[in-house]
């Protein structure tokens, strides 16, 4: 193989910044990729895969904004919307945010800020990645062949009575599952063992600390998920009476098993997009976070309280009123913890030197989702007003908000912040800022009327709506094409900058953190020398070159 | 690349001095818990009594399985940490679900053989359905009486 375009060597005036023996020179040809053992290479294919995985997903919601353009038939039948929300849910969900953050930036990064050369188990992440892409081949294997027309949930009885293509997509589910368990027990591990000198557990990043929260989930959770999709397969395949009522089961039983993996998986998606934002703000203010042990101890309060809150998915399923208030109690835990690392991080930014880059445009983005959506998540964890909501657009509305609002924001904000890490190449801050403002406008502009609609009693899953519904969806359709543009953009500049974009150097941001202390891009052991460290992250009492800001308060 | 340095020798050396026959007496135990298990599904347990039992045996011989087999017997204080926390979320799944069966309105738990046979509910969802309409009730009262001789209806005709 050719040298990739990242290695291309540049201008000769740049060439002292650049590390020219970098893990992505380090070897040549397609079998060094496929059989490496490098995180950051692994980190780099998943960057690759997840990111097809988002275009397909977003083609997938591209398509269903389309047919709800109009009241009636627009694009397709019934059946192919129903086909389509299903596998725009199931991409997204399980392709695309589950692994995204923690499959890329997790391993990219969590060695590099505990000075450690690799991953604990460096063969067992390359085995994630495959069972990665087996997984994403299987259940999409089940798209192309009739799809299925569950939703994502696959809620039962008719999950196990339809006659669409759902074994191979829960089998494919199944498999990433493996993959999402194989990548947190990886990430404990380093934590727990791979720390370098001196990085104890109150100096490690909060990244790291949010990312070790999201990995015990992953571990608790996930096979409850896989042990879930096999009875769902097995009744539709044997017809077991486990979840179907007409066999003695219970349809119940199935949400809460589903939602049991499901709300934490939330926090699977949520948590690491909150430790994006714990490294990016304190790179924006030039200041240590406000409340390190505050912050750290709510990623795992929130893992921990996750888990207490399934059933206010099941308010309106037949789940006794004894559960349903006890569940609506327990949900409002999470905002404690969640509004612990709010406070913090806007603390954080008093008294700070906030350059207006990118990456905080899309901390401002997320501030506003998590806090938005998250609000609108209290109010639905409120039987009452459940009621009323459920099923509705306002639901659609707000899990868009808290879920694909604050990834994206974290993922845009990660790729953007840590581009020069990853590629020793800087891209367009002008281009960046035009784009960072088209996606939170078109987010807003997308989902705000399904608030509205979803108030208004539109429910979701529908192909046809009454005509006083229509000028509200074609404002949200309107904003999903604002969207695409803005994430079109962005692949095309960064595309363009890894061939052209500006040499970036070691620390083009002045940041403290300690992933910006070796050469960009790293070299393949990481580090030219063993770490010992002798401070706390982004402490900026000692400044590097370019800070602005010469305290840390 | 360095790393801390990690004082697990000791626990090396306990499980090397844990002799073979411990596992033959726990391999016992499995088999023993297997044949019980097998003798009881024979025996007409009430209901549940036959669930609580097949599942204390079951929890009995998955333990001895994880404290010795996987050697969590020898291991100090995070794996054990780690299996306790699995545990808790193991009752928490449990314990959740078996309140929601046990507070649920009854018609929406099927699989219990007193719901199947259970009327629909009436026009108020929350209360079973009434006594049947005047006119398909049986007949009743002393001015309803049917004559002496008279052939009887059968009621709701």
């Amino acid at each position: 193989m050719s040298q990739s375009l990242a290695t291309t060597p540049p201008a000769p005036a740049d060439a002292p910044a650049y590390n020219p023996r970098n893990y992505l020179n380090a070897e040549a040809g397609i079998a060094s990729w496929l059989l490496t053992r490098d995180h950051k290479r692994i980190a780099v294919m998943y960057l690759v895969v997840t990111t097809l995985s988002f275009a397909l997903g977003g083609f997938y919601a591209m398509l269903i904004r389309i047919e709800l353009l109009t009241p009636g038939p627009t694009i397709m039948s019934a059946m192919s919307y129903n086909r389509m929300f299903t596998l725009h849910g199931v991409v997204m969900i399980f392709l695309f945010m589950i692994p995204a953050i923690p499959g890329v930036f997790g391993n990219f990064f969590l060695p590099l800020m505990l000075g450690a050369r690799d991953v604990a188990f460096p063969r067992l992440n390359l085995l994630s990645l495959y069972l990665y892409a087996i997984g994403a081949a299987i259940a999409v294997y089940g798209m192309i062949h009739g799809g299925a027309d569950t939703g994502w949930t696959f809620y039962t009885p008719y999950s196990t009575t339809t006659v669409t293509k759902v074994v191979p997509i829960l089998l494919g589910a199944f498999v990433l599952g493996f993959s999402s368990i194989l990548t947190g027990l990886n990430f404990i591990v380093t934590t727990h063992t791979l720390r370098a000198p001196g990085m104890s557990w109150m100096r490690m990043p909060l990244f790291v600390w949010s990312i070790y929260a999201t990995s015990v989930i992953q571990i608790l959770a996930t096979p409850v998920l896989g042990i879930t999709l096999l009875l769902v397969a097995f009744e539709h395949a044997f017809g077991w009476g486990i979840f179907d009522p007409a066999r003695g089961g219970d349809p119940i039983l199935f949400q809460h098993l589903f939602w049991f993996y499901s709300h934490p998986a939330v926090y699977i998606m949520v948590l690491p997009a909150m430790a994006v934002m714990s490294e990016v703000i304190q790179a924006s203010a030039r200041k240590n976070i406000f409340g390190y042990k505050a912050v750290a101890f709510s990623s795992l309060g929130i893992a921990f309280v996750g888990f207490f809150t399934w059933g206010h998915h099941l308010f309106t399923s037949g789940q006794s009123t004894l559960d349903a208030g006890i569940f609506g109690v327990l949900s409002m835990f999470v905002g404690i913890f969640t509004a612990i690392k709010v406070f913090n991080w806007t603390a954080t930014l008093y008294e700070g030197a906030v350059k207006f880059t990118t990456w905080f445009a899309y901390f401002c983005g997320f501030l506003f989702f998590l806090v938005f959506g998250g609000m609108t998540g209290i109010a639905l964890a409120t039987v009452s007003l459940d009621i009323h909501w459920q099923d509705t657009y306002f639901v659609v509305a707000h899990f868009h908000f808290i879920m694909v609002g604050s990834v994206i924001m974290a993922w845009l904000a990660a790729l953007h912040y840590w581009w020069p890490k990853m590629f020793g190449r800087l891209y367009p801050e002008g281009w960046g800022l035009v784009s960072a403002v088209l996606i939170i406008l078109g987010f807003n502009a997308t989902f705000i009327p399904q608030f509205l609609l979803g108030n208004y009693g539109m429910p979701r899953r529908y192909y046809s709506y009454p005509e006083r519904f229509w000028p509200l969806n074609v404002a949200s359709t309107a904003g999903a094409s604002l969207l695409a543009f803005g994430f079109t953009i962005i692949l095309v500049y960064l595309a363009i900058s890894l061939r052209w974009g500006k040499v970036a150097g070691p620390n083009p941001w002045g940041s403290r953190g300690f992933e910006w202390d070796t050469l960009s891009p790293p070299p393949t052991e990481n580090f030219l020398e063993n770490p010992v460290y002798t401070r706390g992250p982004h402490d900026y009492t000692e400044a590097p070159e370019g800070a602005e800001v010469t305290h840390a308060t | 690349m360095t790393t801390l340095p990690r004082n697990s020798t000791s626990e090396h050396d306990r499980m090397e001095h844990a002799g073979a026959g411990r596992y033959w007496i726990v391999w016992a135990l499995l088999l023993l818990g297997t044949l019980v298990t097998l003798l009881l599904s024979r025996v007409h347990l009430p209901s549940p009594f036959h669930l609580l039992v097949a599942l204390f045996i079951a929890c009995a011989k998955s333990a001895l399985v994880v404290l010795f087999f996987m050697h969590l017997w020898d291991h100090g204080g995070a794996n054990r940490l780690v299996f306790a926390t699995s545990l808790i979320f193991v009752v928490l799944l449990i314990g959740l679900i078996v309140l929601d069966n046990a507070s649920r309105f009854a018609l929406t738990n099927p699989g219990h053989g007193r719901t199947l046979d259970m009327e629909p509910p009436g026009p108020d969802i929350l209360t079973p359905r009434g006594p049947p309409e005047p006119a398909a009730r049986p007949p009743s009262g002393p001015e309803m009486q049917p004559e002496p001789g008279a052939p009887v209806r059968p009621p709701g005709r």
